[in-house]
């Protein structure tokens, strides 16, 4: 999965988000790191909704113009839990090694 | 003109990179998200945004989204990617060749005395072959191809029925063309080495082969819609709690 794709499932696992909710979002959790542009945050939405990870929750009107919802879907929500652990675990074998090498050099 | 009209006229123009059903679907949304993004005072589109818009859209274009329930769809839709990406190695290697064939030319004039007559009757021979008409027709002819597989990889992504169909006609064609039973009108250049001559259109038909036995897995066949329904996907999706009051004039962009 890539970065941006997890980025965008997980900013959804709390609620749903309209696309620019999803942008500022994504900026926070990584810290300032990760800005997604527009035309990046639609293809990973459009195929995440290909995919039906994610699903259009609801559409309002605001200022003359669509805001479009997206919530994550069961089958999203399972798939961002695997890959959240996944990750984890990869980077806790890191820090163990990282800790064992610290540990070895002392 | 204000500064935030002429921005959105900006955009407007880049959104045009992407395939018509998804802009009449995400159109408004998007250019409403762009403008959130943009700073105050922000009179065009930045050098950044615009090349982001226009490879995504592009890419949208050329590689629709399929669903990852349908794999073999999937599988068929990245083999047809690497037959158009063969064909353009062929279109190189002809272009290579070609170019070879100017070089000896120049080769001649320096050595022209030095080279045995049999090397002499080639080069003329090759020579008087590649006269711009031929040269012209022969890289039209190696651009189709690649032409054919980018526009079946893209309408079988689609969903489209016909392009099925068509795909399976044309893997026919191929067949007919590899085994010698009907040549598909075109020129057969003499210099192009035997061997590459004969591996390129082995491995487009063996592609071929494997698409269309994909495509017509029962896997696949849930994937293709009957005609007239191929935009189900991008049509509005029923929104689960709220919908919109009022409807949306629809915009051209």
């Amino acid at each position: 999965m890539q970065e941006a794709t997890f980025m965008i499932l997980t900013a959804l696992a709390s609620g749903s988000q309209h696309g620019y909710g999803i942008i500022t979002d994504v900026q926070e959790i990584s810290g300032g790191l990760l800005r997604l542009r527009p035309g990046t945050l639609y293809t990973a939405l459009d195929r995440l909704r290909a995919d039906e990870l994610i699903g259009v929750d609801r559409e309002e009107i605001v200022d003359g113009r669509l805001r479009r919802y997206y919530r994550l879907t069961p089958a999203g929500a399972s798939r961002l839990g695997a890959e959240a652990d996944r990750l984890q675990a990869h980077a806790s074998a890191a820090l163990t090694r990282l800790n064992l090498a610290a540990g070895t050099a002392t | 003109m204000t500064d935030q009209a002429s921005l959105e006229r900006g955009y407007r123009r880049l959104l045009a990179c992407y395939p018509r059903a998804f802009r009449r679907q995400n159109g408004q949304e998007i250019l409403a998200v762009l403008m959130a993004c943009a700073p105050d005072g922000q009179r065009r589109p930045g050098l950044a945004e615009s090349a982001d818009l226009i490879s995504s859209g592009l890419r949208m274009r050329l590689h629709p989204s399929v669903p990852r329930s349908a794999r073999t769809v999937r599988a068929a839709v990245r083999l047809m990617y690497a037959g158009a990406a063969v064909s353009t190695a062929n279109l190189i290697i002809l272009l290579a060749y070609i170019g070879d064939i100017k070089a000896y030319d120049a080769v001649y004039a320096v050595l022209g005395r030095r080279l045995t007559a049999a090397q002499v009757s080639l080069l003329s021979h090759l020579n008087s072959q590649l006269n711009t008409a031929l040269i012209t027709q022969a890289v039209v002819l190696a651009l189709v191809p690649v032409a054919v597989w980018l526009w079946m990889a893209r309408a079988n992504g689609q969903g489209r029925n016909w392009a099925r169909s068509l795909s399976t006609v044309l893997f026919g064609l191929a067949t007919l063309d590899l085994t010698g039973v009907y040549r598909t009108p075109g020129i057969q250049l003499e210099f192009v080495p035997t061997m590459l001559g004969a591996t390129f259109p082995v491995l487009t038909w063996l592609a071929g082969l494997a698409v269309v036995w994909l495509l017509w897995r029962p896997a696949s066949s849930a994937f293709f819609k009957p005609q007239g329904s191929t935009q189900a996907r991008h049509s509005p999706q029923q929104p689960s709690r709220i919908r919109s009051p009022h409807a949306l004039p629809p915009r051209s962009f």
